[in-house]
């Protein structure tokens, strides 16, 4: 193909004109080979510059485009979809920055102009360089593979079913329900005696586009954004053992949590001790109206100890203060004589309902008591002493029984399905969000998103919050009928180069890298690259090119602007 | 619902982020600001925690995602007026104030500020700096293209006839005296409540001597103190320039008065020491607190790491004195104690409340404040984020005080509500 380069410099009004002599970078431009044709425009980006250069680029039949005027990140998009709607590759374009790296850098308008014309002669050797790559687009899956059936894997699978989106909602156990399903009432405050977990459950096993798969784990999910194939097998009595492949668009990981084990720290005396007993199983208590001690009595008096494993696991699980006040409520009101004593370090009441549900536990008579840690719970006599620590100062309180909140901690399959899906987990042992503040839902994995307590401890309300969440990006990427388009400028492997080492493997964020064992070389999959280049650094026989960043394409940048 | 339109109101994190998610589906996005810039209150903080992250840098792709996406229409100092109508079918009046510079002609040289002959509080940098009546907010402001303030303006306000300073200075004829305030009328079907919060008005408190010692600052002065693209550069300095030495920061201001906990204040609290420290490694800092709420997995290390290199002290009562142009700390330590501290500056954490225009906005949609004057929601545990009118979604702090990943889920959220009704 004869190469013909049309070079555009924008004056930006009087910003580039005032520091930089276009008349002398036409001239200079001009006589390098390639060019074809080099103009000035008063402002390329607005809708007379726009239109302008389609036209001129159609008039001069150019098949490379440089233009020189602002950053990049100002205009570069529109330029290049300027140049493909005048018939060109996008790809054939390069941008060069004359606006905030020469005019608006340097004083002297001789030594701005000099460097301009260098920076435009490095540009049009780049784009001489370029390849023509082209934009791919591939056919989706839009139905979706659920993991885990706990509240948050059962609202996303209500809010993602619909009539052209099958789910596969997969649970381990042999019911829905989770952790949630556990619990003998939800927060007053948040909406009480609702049967919330049970009403959602009829509603999922009414739905008939969500299939469920109870007792059984996921084996293998393979793929990417819009195809992906996964493996569950199921554990059923009857069904024991076998598999079914399915075909998904997107993979919502609702995995949820377990609780600290509290006997790994002897302090507490769980397990040892009768009457001390973990926050689960005073909600049992509570489900089945039964508050009592061993020996049938109801307790006279009760200690609700906070923050157990919080030292330990090394963060607040935001959710215990909350659900102990609850406790303490529920004591008041059942057991009217009852002495409460809630030993706390920080109350963590940070919803704006919160504080008036605390106030309203004091009023009842629940004593709030803050302590630094505890030191030991123990037996003595017929009472149990709680001894703990405050400001230095050692003190106890004697009670007929103690209720422990655990902090919550990831489940076991946390760290399983992360090593299969090649997903990060964060210093908890939580999954990582993609980016903790904007992207609380996604991961490195486009199309595997996460949502409730496998992210980190949180409350009902915000794990169905999440699920919607993760319905929402889901919904918005993945469209019946719609194709989606991968990243163009990818990495690319020369398998002759290649020695099979996979540095590659282990710097690649996105898991878009694989080994193929019979070639004995890494393989990128174009599909899940992102292009960050990370590959192309890492590889020690520079095997790996990144499209658009290639070596020899910057080689000659940096060379025609040094020369 | 049939109508594909969707009225987001408030261009912060929350009202972005579900703008682009719907506007990506394909949803028509109609998107009103009351200010002249979009990015609500993030961008006025140079760093966000735990990881210490640039928040200006963090947006502004998605600001630009939003200036520049095709499916989402724009409405820069405007306020929504009227609505009628009911779920799949609103009816909605917005007023959108003329801004006289045109957003297609502007390209943000900014050659028109220096002409301009009258100088203001700048309200964005808590009236800490000087901006002309036509300016942009501050640096780095998205769309980089300045307003004019209409009530300030000589030409405008009457008080100097034909001042074209501005107009003359601008080389792409941006500048329109001529452009009239506007009424537009749209059909939604939903409609997305993202207004966000305000700081809590710390001057009552006379205790804390907030306006009587100047180098008392709110929160959101400090924020602005620190940013480089504030109104000292980010040189962290006292009023009168001098170097800080030694500082307090007080957490739970406001929330005896409120009643509630704001959840974030203790976190972006100790980020204060953190910048301080950074600035100031000498500086001697003491985090006056009550109960610590640090409830994200990543937040109790940040504690943690902090406690090494400065003092928290937990207090039952604060007041802050002056003395002779210094400051001094009174407080009862939760062990009883009663002490004090001299201090360089005092830095206060106000509590989060409803924004300015809650209460009308809450008339114009038909719609309830709870008992603290944030919006109502349904139900706290069925759906926290649908406002007791079907097809209003309340998100982010317009809901209550949160986080910022808190208030993105929840914006993610709606978008997955409307989305899901549509299926």
């Amino acid at each position: 193909m004869n190469k013909k380069i049309g070079v555009y410099v924008c004056e930006c009004g009087p910003n580039i004109p005032e520091r930089i002599d276009i008349d002398k970078v036409i001239e200079e431009l001009s006589s390098m080979g390639e060019v074809k044709t080099v103009k000035r425009y008063s402002l390329l980006c607005s809708n007379d510059g726009k239109k302008f250069l389609k036209e001129d680029i159609e008039k001069e039949e150019l098949t490379h485009v440089v233009v020189a005027a602002c950053s990049p990140k100002e205009h570069e998009n529109t330029f290049m979809k300027v140049c493909e709607e005048a018939g060109m590759n996008p790809y054939l374009f390069q941008m060069v920055n004359i606006r905030e790296q020469c005019a608006w850098m340097i004083p002297d308008k001789e030594e701005a102009t000099s460097k301009a014309i260098k920076y435009i002669k490095a540009g049009v050797h780049r784009v001489l360089f370029h390849d023509p790559l082209k934009q791919k687009e591939l056919e989706i899956n839009v139905d979706v593979l659920v993991i885990g059936g706990g509240i948050s894997g059962i609202e996303a699978s209500l809010s993602l079913a619909g009539p052209n989106r099958k789910i596969h909602l997969v649970e381990k156990t042999d019911s829905l329900g989770g952790m949630a399903g556990k619990l003998s009432q939800i927060l007053p405050h948040q909406g009480s005696k609702i049967k919330l977990v049970k009403e959602k459950i009829e509603q999922v096993e009414n739905n008939e586009n969500i299939h469920v798969y109870t007792s059984s784990d996921v084996k293998e999910v393979r793929g990417f954004l819009g195809n992906f194939e996964a493996v569950v097998k199921s554990n059923q009595e009857n069904k024991e053992g076998i598999e079914e492949e399915i075909k998904v668009g997107a993979v919502v990981l609702a995995t949820g949590f377990e609780m600290f084990d509290l006997k790994e720290n002897p302090v507490y005396g769980y397990g040892e001790i009768e009457n001390v007993v973990s926050a689960l199983e005073f909600e049992e208590m509570i489900h089945s109206e039964k508050i009592e001690l061993k020996n049938g009595k109801k307790p006279k008096s009760v200690a609700l100890v906070h923050c157990a494993g919080r030292k330990e696991k090394g963060y607040c699980s935001k959710v215990c203060c909350l659900y102990t006040l609850k406790f303490a409520h529920y004591l008041k009101d059942n057991l009217p004589d009852v002495d409460v004593k809630e030993l706390y370090m920080d109350l963590c009441l940070p919803h704006k309902q919160d504080q008036s549900y605390f106030d309203q536990a004091k009023e009842k008579g629940v004593e709030f008591i803050r302590m630094d840690e505890v030191e030991k719970i123990k037996k003595s006599g017929d009472k149990i002493e709680v001894e703990y620590r405050n400001n230095d100062k050692a003190d106890k309180v004697s009670v007929d029984m103690v209720v422990i909140a655990p902090a919550m901690v990831p489940s076991q399959d946390t760290s399983h399905l992360a090593e299969l899906l090649n997903l990060p987990l964060d210093k908890s042992g939580f999954f990582k969000e993609l980016h903790e503040m904007l992207d609380p839902v996604a991961t490195p994995m486009e199309g595997v998103y996460i949502t409730g307590c496998a992210l980190g401890p949180r409350n009902i309300p915000e794990s169905m919050t999440q699920s919607h969440a993760t319905s929402g990006k889901i919904l918005s990427s993945l469209i019946p009928g719609r194709k989606v388009k991968p990243e163009v400028k990818v990495s690319e492997i020369k398998e002759d180069l290649c020695t099979g080492c996979q540095t590659c493997l282990s710097v690649c964020f996105y898991g878009a890298i694989s080994y193929d064992p019979f070639k004995g070389v890494s393989v990128v999959n174009e599909a899940i690259c992102r292009g960050c280049g990370s590959c192309v650094g890492s590889c020690p026989s520079g095997a790996i090119r990144s499209k658009h960043f290639t070596y020899y394409q910057l080689y000659q940048e940096v060379m025609e602007a040094l020369r | 619902m049939k109508n594909q339109n969707v009225l987001v109101i408030g261009s912060g994190v929350a009202g972005m982020e579900a703008s682009l998610i719907l506007a990506d589906a394909g949803m028509k996005v109609h998107l009103v600001e009351k200010d002249s810039l979009i990015g609500g209150q993030t961008i006025k903080f140079e760093e966000v925690y735990p990881n210490m992250e640039c928040a200006t840098c963090m947006l502004a792709p998605k600001q630009q995602e939003v200036l520049q996406h095709e499916n989402i229409t724009l409405y820069l100092l405007s306020q929504v007026k009227k609505t009628e109508g009911s779920a799949g079918e609103f009816k909605v009046q917005i007023e959108k104030k003329a801004r006289y510079v045109s957003l297609i002609n502007c390209i943000g040289c900014g050659a028109c500020y220096d002409p301009c002959p009258v100088s203001l509080d700048n309200e964005f940098e808590q009236g800490m700096s000087q901006k002309k009546a036509i300016a942009v907010a501050c640096p780095g402001a998205l769309p980089n293209v300045p307003a004019i303030d209409a009530d300030n303006c000589l030409r405008l306000n009457g008080k100097k006839k034909g001042c074209n300073a501005c107009e003359q200075a601008c080389g792409f004829g941006a500048i329109d005296f001529t452009e009239k305030d506007e009424t537009i009328n749209l059909e939604v079907g939903a409609i997305i409540v993202a207004t966000g919060f305000d700081q809590f008005d710390v001057s009552g408190l006379a205790q804390f001597g907030y306006g009587k010692h100047p180098n008392v600052y709110t929160a959101m002065e400090f924020e602005r103190l620190y940013a480089q693209n504030g109104p000292t550069e980010g040189k962290l300095t006292l009023r009168e320039e001098r170097p800080i030495k030694s500082a307090g920061i007080i957490h739970c201001i406001g929330r005896k008065e409120k009643g509630y906990c704001s959840g974030v204040c203790c976190m972006y609290s100790m980020k204060f020491a953190h910048f301080i420290k950074d600035k100031a490694p000498e500086a001697e800092i003491h985090e006056f607190h009550t109960d610590l709420c640090i409830p994200g997995k990543s937040h109790q290390r940040f504690y943690e790491e902090l406690s090494k290199k400065i003092d928290f002290i937990r207090y039952e009562d604060v007041e802050v004195k002056g003395n002779n142009g210094n400051l001094e700390i009174i407080y009862t330590h939760s062990n009883g104690k009663r002490d004090s501290i001299k201090s360089d500056m005092v830095i206060l954490s106000p509590a989060m409340i409803p924004s300015k225009g809650t209460k009308d906005l809450a008339k114009v949609l038909g719609i309830s404040q709870d008992s603290m004057g944030f919006f109502s929601t349904q139900d706290q545990n069925l759906s926290p984020i649908d406002s007791e009118k079907e097809g209003i979604f309340i998100i982010g702090c317009a809901e209550g005080p949160k986080d910022i990943p808190d208030s993105v889920s929840q914006a993610e959220a709606a978008a997955g509500r409307i989305l899901s009704l549509l299926q």
